[in-house]
């Protein structure tokens, strides 16, 4: 059984880890600058600018969320590896599933941190143009919050056997294909062969069904919002999550440290 | 002691590595077999690429052994629970540079289950202890090389272990630096803890170890006491002689079997202790002057030097 | 400073100086305008951009909506309906419930009959998003109606947007006027009184009671004008005056009816330019008002298009 309190050392360790590095700052500054950059392009239009702007926070946050996502989970196990810091960690009474759940909930948190700062920065520029934000907000900031944690226990499955760039190449080939795969399932469909058609429906029950956690359109335009909606999708993640470390764990736990 | 109260017990270990997908294997070890006994300390002595290093990777659940068994406190290495009596300090170690030496310690501290009450006294005893009291909440990226290697000693020792293994503890070190590593090993054996200890430095296992076991080529040629090695074979003796005559030289060695150097009528020989009394009074009778005689110990470098031959002729 | 640092300094200022020279020199040379002109501006067809967009729809379609205004409001071009066509299809596509791309549409797309059955499919989109929006189907009524002459289509569609919240007023008056053509007079009142019975508002009800007076106005005008064809068979000539159904020998009508139901003091006039009797409080008779040319322009347009069809 995992115990908390390693496990916990680890995680915080890792935030304490990431709030002193410099690239997330550097990240994180990007992404509040294309924010207010969406002032400038939401007045280029002469209706509906708030909803523009919205938009663009929006697709910011999501941006370089996957970003950090991707760029820091690839290097999860990997720098520990490379700077021969796992060695004294893992000659301690701490199981290799300690070590990388560990890891895993440092990252996320460290990345739920980043977007509560977006977030907050988000709601900022919303005031100061006087866009409306309601619940719908809330449910896709939260939504992106269960997309950005899959995302790193992609990474983290990558990286916990291949080298940190080809670890980026997968993760980031799964997050776009993750969007891709219901409308490639509905090509699929569509095609004459019932074989494409399988194999679109397939690759839509595998790979993570990403699109379910957008609800940026449903968030600016106020649509209705279930809680179905939200809950699922969080359900699904945190399930497909868990099985993504599971695996990850089992090719850890068999890898040699030379 | 009987072998089976051994601390450390290695049977037959093998260790296979494939370089990547689709290459042929390669053996690093070859069925390495060896004991550690409680309270001691043990050198584990090889040449670089021997497979030291390996070895105690897989002690320590880095690497696992391809065949064979190795077992530490009587539980099998693949387990992680009695890891909580083990300190391992790798080869130039390194950590987290992002935190300070007090936080590192305590963040180890947690790992290894010490209770958070003891957890504060404890890092700034261990701190004490190796002598980074006044750097204790600078950097990790600020300090030196001996510096590290301390806090590293002091991370396998932050949990009170039974056992500590030490891999090339002092390899990077200024000869002060070294010093101090060997007095802080000692004061382990003192405290009743078993060391085990990685190195090619052949003079600090002279100097520090109760027992040795040379590795070479992934095998252990030699293992047993020190001093039972350096006891080994002949008596000898180095003299020194002056004033030779230019015959002297060829007779002493064709008489003597003694190896010699020679630097103008000065001339330097090894001899068994038994023929030192023929030897001087040869040199005096042909006119020489004898300017030293001393006793000579078997080194370990000799028997290590002998171990590597053996094996590169086989 | 030791002599050979000087000359350093100035063997490197030179070659700084020199190589930013070239530097602007050869950048005010390079060509910045395209090889390539497309013509028509590059759009990527929606279904493409839909399956590229990779959770980013919100943000690309609002690209091409800032590019459709910024092609909309270049001034140094004509603007060309099918690139606008295209992007706010896109646009739409991307986002869907987006709101005023959709009017803007049809606002831009007007230049063509294909133009406007392009501006009717997007409009038709708006609608079936955000079915509570009065005014895309409003303006997809009014397309029926202006430019296609569809008039009893454009009062189906008009009445969808009745009772949204926001529509105005006179949506349901002109609905009414709209189903007269094919439906009769009587069908007309009839929707309308309901309408008076229905609405709570008293300035909505004064607006339909209105355009119950414009149809009584209009039932009484067509009375006429069957005394009119009475009076020339009768007579074998026309009137000259509205009177003269009424005076005279052998009059078609004893007395003539009021020309508004509340204000006597107007009376029935015949309309120079068209010849109909008119009541002088309305000037014209009830039916949707159309300029002559824009009835030219949309009997031109629908002849092109039947000329194609037949060809085809």
């Amino acid at each position: 059984m995992l115990s908390a309190i390693r496990v916990a050392a680890i995680a915080s360790n890792t935030v304490r880890e990431a709030v002193r590095s410099r690239v997330l700052y550097v990240l994180l500054f990007f992404a509040v600058t294309l924010m207010l950059f969406g002032i400038v392009l939401s007045s280029l239009s002469y209706v509906e600018s708030e909803r523009i702007l919205q938009d663009v926070a929006m697709a910011a946050m999501r941006v370089f969320g996957v970003a950090i996502a991707i760029f820091v989970g690839v290097n999860l196990i990997h720098k520990e590896v490379d700077r021969r810091t796992v060695y004294t960690i893992l000659s301690k009474p701490l199981t290799r599933a300690e070590f990388l759940f560990g890891k895993f909930a440092g990252l996320v948190l460290t990345i739920w941190l980043q977007l509560a700062i977006m977030v907050a920065c988000f709601m900022g520029v919303s005031a100061l143009t006087g866009a409306e934000v309601g619940a719908g907000h809330a449910a896709a900031f939260v939504l992106l919050g269960g997309e950005l944690a899959l995302i790193v226990a992609v990474a983290t499955l990558f990286s916990s056997f291949s080298t940190p760039l080809l670890s980026s190449f997968f993760t980031a080939g799964v997050w776009l294909a993750g969007h891709l795969t219901r409308d490639l399932r509905d090509v699929g469909l569509r095609s004459n062969s019932e074989w494409v058609g399988e194999a679109g429906v397939w690759l839509h029950r595998m790979l993570p069904d990403l699109q379910s956690f957008n609800l940026t359109i449903e968030a600016v335009h106020g649509l209705p919002v279930t809680a179905a909606d939200v809950w699922l999708p969080l359900v699904y993640g945190a399930a497909y999550t868990t099985l993504l470390l599971l695996a990850a764990t089992l090719i850890f736990d068999r890898r040699d440290f030379r | 002691m009987d072998a089976a109260d051994a601390i450390v017990r290695v049977e037959n270990v093998v260790k296979d590595f494939r370089p990547s997908f689709g290459l042929r294997s390669r053996r690093v070890l070859h069925g390495i077999s060896f004991d550690v006994q409680d309270g001691e300390i043990f050198g584990f002595v090889g040449p670089n690429g021997a497979g030291k290093t390996t070895t105690l990777k897989v002690l320590m659940g880095l690497i696992r052994a391809s065949q064979g068994h190795a077992t530490i406190l009587g539980c099998d290495v693949r387990e992680t629970a009695f890891r909580q009596h083990v300190g391992f300090l790798p080869e130039n170690p390194y950590f987290y540079d992002y935190l300070t030496g007090r936080e590192i310690l305590s963040f180890y501290a947690k790992l290894s289950g010490v209770a958070s009450r003891a957890r504060e006294g404890r890092v700034s005893e261990l701190l004490d202890w190796v002598g980074l009291s006044a750097a204790a909440d600078a950097r990790l990226r600020t300090y030196s090389k001996g510096m590290l290697q301390r806090v590293g000693i002091a991370q396998a020792l932050v949990h009170e272990p039974k056992v500590v293994f030490l891999d090339e503890p002092m390899s990077g070190l200024d000869p002060i630096g070294r010093k101090e590593i060997r007095d802080l090993i000692l004061r382990l054996r003192d405290e009743g803890k078993t060391v085990f200890m990685c190195t090619h430095i052949l003079p600090d296992v002279e100097m520090l170890c109760d027992r040795v076991a040379i590795i070479v080529e992934g095998r252990v040629r030699h293992a047993g006491a020190t001093d039972a090695f350096l006891g080994e074979g002949e008596p000898e003796a180095d003299l020194v002689l002056a004033a030779v005559p230019a015959d002297l030289p060829a007779q002493l060695e064709e008489l003597y079997a003694a190896s010699l150097r020679g630097h103008g009528d000065r001339l330097e020989l090894r001899v068994r202790e038994k023929f030192v009394q023929d030897v001087l009074q040869a040199t005096l009778g042909a006119g020489g002057h004898v300017v030293s005689v001393t006793p000579h110990r078997t080194s370990l470098e000799s028997i290590f030097l002998h171990a590597v031959e053996e094996s590169s002729r086989c | 400073m030791k002599p050979g640092s000087a000359n350093r300094v100035v063997v490197r200022g030179a070659l700084l100086a020199l190589a930013l020279a070239i530097t602007i020199g050869a950048f005010g040379a390079l060509d910045a305008t395209p090889k390539i002109d497309r013509g028509e501006i590059f759009v990527p067809p929606a279904e493409q951009l839909r399956f590229a967009s990779f959770g980013f729809d919100a943000v690309l379609s609002d690209y091409y909506w800032l590019m459709a205004l910024q092609l909309v409001g270049d001034a140094s071009k004509p603007v060309e309906g099918g690139s606008v066509a295209k992007l706010i299809d896109v646009v739409t596509a991307l986002d869907p419930w987006v709101g005023h791309p959709y009017r803007f549409a049809a606002v831009w797309l007007t230049d063509s009959l294909e133009n406007v059955h392009a501006a009717n499919r997007l409009l038709a989109r708006g609608v079936a998003y955000s079915p509570l929006d009065w005014r895309n189907r409003h303006y997809l009524g009014f397309n029926h109606f202006f430019y296609m002459g569809e008039n009893a289509k454009a009062a189906g569609i008009l009445e969808g947007a009745l009772h949204l919240p926001g529509a105005p007023r006179y949506l349901a008056p002109l609905v009414a006027k709209l189903r007269t053509e094919r439906e009769g007079l009587e069908t007309a009142r009839g929707f309308l009184a309901s309408l008076v019975e229905t609405s709570a508002d008293p300035r909505t009800r004064a607006e339909y009671l209105k355009a119950l007076d414009e149809i009584d106005t209009e039932r009484r005008a067509r009375l006429l004008d069957q005394a009119r064809s009475i009076y020339k068979k009768r007579h074998g000539r026309d009137i000259e005056r509205v009177e003269d159904l009424s005076t005279g020998q052998r009059p078609v009508l004893r007395k003539l009816p009021p020309a508004h139901p509340h204000f006597s003091s107007f009376a029935w006039e015949i309309d120079p330019e068209t010849g109909d009797i008119v009541s002088g409080f309305y000037g014209a008779r009830y039916r949707p008002y159309e300029h002559i040319r824009d009835k030219e322009r949309r009997q031109r347009w629908l002849g092109d298009a039947a000329h194609v069809s037949r060809e085809s």
